[in-house]
């Protein structure tokens, strides 16, 4: 790119150099303790939700869980490491990065119920549209950052958009709704931090309630359907849980009463019988909050949803330490991120959200989940330590 | 905002603009925004919370009944199997209703279980180790039941209902179980069901804890065709566990799909009875060891099996039913051994030295290899000594002149020594016998699409060299492992190591009859869906898939097939032929040869006794062939008094034809 005379002089202070020692001091230690309690305590809730899982093997997923912990905490410290301004230089290639991804997806993936989300590496399951996510806040960020005050311009809006639909699609094709929305909830964050007018942030919002009414109520009584049938079921059967007990909303229904059933301090992983028999789907990975409520109750789920806020709190601070524009977009979108999908996953477990299959972060078993969402927390690091 | 003037640097990815370089700050607007972000985030949190204040400990007790009383049960629903069927349609495998008793470990009382399961287990005649372990391993998964028995009786189903409330988390469901309206017919091939192991579970996708899967034959091989898909089935149950609301089907199953044979029940049933015939004629020549054969008949154009049989056989019924005292020739290999083997298919699986019938392998390569001029003479003699070695003939009075026909029919040993000698005598280091013989199929599978299939042995100087050693065999190996003139000699008549399967040598005669193609042996000639029990009768089942396996044509030169074809219709027909006694007054024209293997075998307690392994294959008619037969006897005696009658039975079954008069002799 073309460097202009101003902004080697405008350099000199945000590239101060980081000396070691203030790279401890200037670490979030709270989001750190935060998100490792989290990681901690997610393993142990796991080993009880899934000890019956594997006949033979109570151990498999925390296992696996806690091999994918320790590369994702490797990637969080090699990430705080490395210069934010890195992913604002490389912003083309990471976008590129992140459509070539997505785009081999569905020709090399593994059908999985229906679904074609992961590559098989190995023993392993890669899931890009996991790391999509937090390629999709770098790449916004840089390309918001980068337009400066042209942000007011609705064109720029518009391109943002553009970019930003090309993913959503693909991944919405795959088919995974769920990820689709969160993609969509990051461009939207990028656009409210970085300063996109308040006339076209409000249309926005109109316009998604619109497509989200189309989509799911308009569309299908005149014969367009967006959404596969089983997915709209889901999504709508959240608002009327007793319509179908024991089909569309066979899970809301049997995720509900999990989590009711955990009362105040839970009933253990021995006796947890909606895990335990399976009435709850999928307890390992999307519904992992319904058996964390059942298993360990209120108490259990309250200490998860506070260190939750917390790690929401100290990422919002980080935007506000941000040394640059772009520094500030990337650490909003990635606090966004991390809320949607925590309010989505809960949410739906308790009646409060449609039903779309994304993982809880840092708790859910699944290891493309983990290691992106340690991820971002190293890139807020990393924006935390070379601060203002 | 005046921001519009701002240029857009056209044909750039991402024009920069330089005011974003400008000193960056904390603007109130941005303050703003992080606060509203923030405000988000606590309302976020809040309704959670609130939510789960709420459903947990406001209305947890009403929640916690829920669970307690969650009556829905999902209950799979075993697809009914696809049948398989013979050639014309007869259902040779299909299902019936069987009533089974199972257990669901999770509504097993915490105390009594124990006593419970004895009871269960006295009632039911099964082992209660054999419950135990079985609950053991479904810990994981306890709202699937376990099959503590299928196929039980009247009376007990009875006595369980009577006492059903001593029986929480007992279960009686009828079930589908594997009928077969044949008996024994076809056992090896169509293999039998049973519930999946361990190991299969590891080795297999798809399946679960629980479920039936082939176990051996056709089951195991078509598996994926014939299960079907089960279906969900929805369950109002209480808290013991006791159905309250009748099944409510939730997703239907898909039965699995049928598969048709080449083979012909008729045919099959005798064949099967004409290896106990052949063995009644061995026991009667006092050929006491004879005990086991088998008998392959296939269609020389296609490759399609007609018949496939193996003596001794079973019931497969005995794996639905599962008694102890019937399964343990299957299972118990000392049991097993002394009832020969009945789980054995022999007719693939069976290893036996060819003998005679292989000396058309022998004179073909030789014609290929231009070393036989079959019309030359060569002189038949009593024994023939080649370096050193003594070498007899079957008949130790031959003394005559022979042309290869002549040879064949009468089965002349000394002429084909005389050939094998002639290749061992080759220059070079090809083994074009070897060769010739594993391009006939021999030494490897055939590819049948039921197995265990075995490939035998073509033994070449390679294989000598590897298998003798220092380590196999510490006295003579220097000198085994050298490939000598009294190999090919035996080779050429089909002695020693040589070892084929009888699939194998029809697959050869198949050849002869069909003018020097390569057909692949298949057993299985269609997928359909529907027709028979489960659609309608006046509708058709459906063809899903039809097998027809490749015909590889090898070139060979048709003057040398149509020596060794008559030679084999001499053998059947002239005067001295080796089998004439049996096929020479049957009113369709069938060519073949004979076969006497020496083996040695252990008779018990070391003694070793040489037996005779019979053999007869050939084809029919001689000017068109539709069937191709190739009969063994194990322990038999000649080829010309066991095996060739054997044969004799199916081709009279097939050629709805009689044999006049029918004289077995003594002769290889």
């Amino acid at each position: 790119m073309v460097d202009y005379a101003a902004s080697r002089r405008a350099r000199v202070r945000p590239r101060a150099r980081v000396r070691e020692s203030s790279y401890v001091r200037n670490l979030d230690w709270a989001l750190l303790l935060a998100v490792g309690g989290i990681v901690a305590y997610g393993i142990w809730v796991v080993s009880g939700i899934t000890k019956d899982d594997v006949p033979g093997n109570p151990n498999y997923y925390v296992v696996r869980q806690a091999i994918f912990a320790a590369v994702g905490v490797a990637g969080l410290i090699g990430m705080s490491l490395l210069d934010p301004g890195f992913w604002r230089r490389h912003a083309r290639v990471v976008y590129g990065g992140m459509i070539l991804m997505l785009v081999v997806t569905p020709l090399l993936g593994k059908t999985v119920r229906n679904t074609r989300r992961w590559i098989d590496i190995g023993p392993f399951r890669f899931q890009p549209s996991e790391f999509g996510k937090l390629l999709l806040v770098l790449f916004l960020a840089a390309f918001l950052a980068e337009r400066g005050k042209a942000i007011y311009d609705r064109r720029t809006t518009l391109i943002a958009i553009g970019l930003a639909v090309i993913p959503i699609l693909l991944v919405f094709l795959q088919p995974d709704f769920g990820t689709a929305i969160v993609y969509a909830a990051i461009l939207g964050a990028t656009l409210f931090i970085a300063g996109t007018r308040w006339s076209q942030v409000s249309a926005l919002l109109v316009l998604g309630a619109f497509a989200a009414t189309f989509v799911l109520w308009l569309g299908p009584s005149i014969g367009v359907n967006v959404l596969k049938p089983y997915q709209r079921e889901r999504i709508t059967g959240f608002t009327n849980p007793s319509r179908d007990p024991s089909g569309s909303t066979y899970n809301i229904t049997q995720a509900t009463i999990a989590v009711g059933a955990g009362q105040v301090s839970g009933r253990g992983p021995n006796g947890a019988t909606q895990t335990n028999y399976n009435y709850l789907p999928e307890h390992a990975t999307d519904f992992a909050f319904a058996s964390l409520s059942e298993q360990r109750g209120f108490v259990g789920a309250t200490i998860l949803l506070l260190l939750y806020l917390l790690v929401i709190w100290r990422a919002i601070k980080v935007v506000t330490l941000a040394r640059d524009a772009f520094a500030a977009i990337a650490a909003g979108g990635i606090a966004f991120m991390l809320l949607i999908q925590i309010f989505i996953n809960v949410g739906m477990t308790i009646g409060m959200a449609p039903i779309t299959g994304i993982p809880l972060p840092f708790v859910s078993v699944g290891g493309s989940s983990m290691v992106a969402n340690l991820l971002a927390i190293g890139v807020l690091q990393s924006i935390c330590v070379r601060r203002r | 905002m005046a921001s519009r003037a701002t240029p857009l640097r056209p044909g750039r990815f991402l024009p920069r603009d330089p005011r974003s370089e400008a000193p960056y700050r904390l603007t109130p607007q941005l303050a703003f925004r992080i606060g509203i972000l923030g405000f988000l985030a606590l309302t976020v949190f809040g309704v959670l919370f609130f939510r789960l204040w709420s459903l947990q400990v406001l209305s947890g007790n009403q929640f916690l009944q829920a669970a307690q009383n969650n009556q829905l049960r999902l209950i799979r629903e075993e697809a009914p199997r696809g049948p398989i069927k013979d050639r014309y349609g007869r259902i040779l495998v299909g299902n019936a209703s069987a009533t089974a008793v199972q257990v669901w470990p999770a509504d097993l009382p915490h105390r009594g279980a124990y006593g419970e399961l004895r009871r269960l287990a006295g009632i039911l005649r099964v082992p209660l180790g054999d419950i135990t372990i079985q609950i053991k391993k479904h810990r994981g998964d306890p709202i699937t039941p376990v099959t503590v028995k299928e196929f039980v009786r009247e009376p007990q189903i009875r006595y369980l209902y009577e006492h059903d409330t001593e029986f929480p988390g007992v279960q009686v469901v009828n079930t589908n179980v594997r009928r077969y309206p044949y008996g024994d017919l076809a056992a090896q091939i169509l293999g039998y069901v049973g519930e999946i192991s361990d190991i299969q579970l590891k080795q297999t996708r798809g399946y679960r804890l629980g479920d039936k899967i082939g176990q051996g034959g056709l089951e195991a091989s078509f598996d994926k065709t014939l299960r079907g898909r089960a279906g969900l089935d929805q369950l109002r149950v209480d808290s013991l566990g006791r159905p309250i609301s009748p099944i409510e089907p939730k997703v239907p199953f898909t039965p699995g799909y049928a598969i048709r044979l080449t083979i012909d029940a008729k045919l099959q049933r005798a064949a099967q009875q004409a290896i106990v015939n052949g063995i009644n004629i061995a026991q009667g020549n006092k050929n006491w060891y004879a005990k086991a054969g088998a008998i392959v008949a296939l269609d020389p154009r296609d490759g399609a099996v007609r018949a496939l049989a193996s003596y001794p056989t079973y019931d497969p019924t005995v794996y639905t039913t599962r008694k102890k005292k019937d399964l343990a020739p299957l299972l118990d290999p000392s049991v097993a051994q002394q009832d020969s083997f009945p789980a054995l298919n022999r007719a693939i699986a069976g290893l036996y030295s060819p003998g005679s019938a292989f000396k058309p392998v022998t004179a073909l390569a030789a014609m290929q290899e231009h070393i036989l001029a079959p019309y030359n003479t060569l002189h038949c003699t009593g024994s023939l000594t080649i370096d050193g070695h003594k070498f007899n003939n079957w008949d130790p009075n031959a003394n005559q002149w022979m042309t290869l026909p002549t040879a064949i029919a009468q089965s002349c040993d000394t002429y084909f020594y005389q050939v094998g000698k002639s290749f061992y005598d080759l220059p070079g280091s090809r083994q074009p016998l070897q060769e010739w013989a594993k391009s006939f199929g021999f030494g490897a599978p055939s590819g049948l699409d039921v197995g265990p299939e075995l490939g035998g042995l073509v033994p070449t100087i390679e294989w000598r060299h590897k298998t003798f050693t220092k380590k196999t065999d510490p006295g003579n190996w220097q000198i085994d492992r050298l490939w000598k003139s009294g190999d090919s000699v035996q080779l050429a008549i089909g002695q020693k190591d040589l070892q084929v399967t009888p699939l194998q040598m029809a697959r050869f005669y198949a050849l002869l009859a069909n003018g020097g193609k390569l057909v692949t042996p298949h057993v299985v000639a269609a997928v359909e869906q529907g027709g028979g029990p489960t659609g309608g009768p006046t509708q058709g089942p459906l063809v899903l898939r039809r097998f027809q396996p490749p015909v590889k044509e090898l070139n060979l030169d048709p003057n040398a097939i149509q020596v060794i074809r008559e030679g084999l219709y001499e053998a059947t027909h002239s005067a001295l032929g080796t089998s004439a006694g049996v096929f020479g007054h049957f009113p369709v024209g069938i060519a073949g040869k004979t076969g006497t293997a020496e083996k040695l075998i252990d008779v018990g307690g070391g003694v070793l006794r040489l037996t005779n392994t019979s053999w007869w294959c050939g084809f029919g008619p001689f000017d068109a062939p539709k069937l191709v037969v190739c009969a063994v006897i194990e322990n038999g005696g000649f080829g010309g008094e066991a095996a060739a009658p054997s044969a004799l039975h199916v081709f009279e079954t097939f050629f709805k034809a009689k044999a006049g008069v029918v004289q077995t002799k003594k002769a290889d």
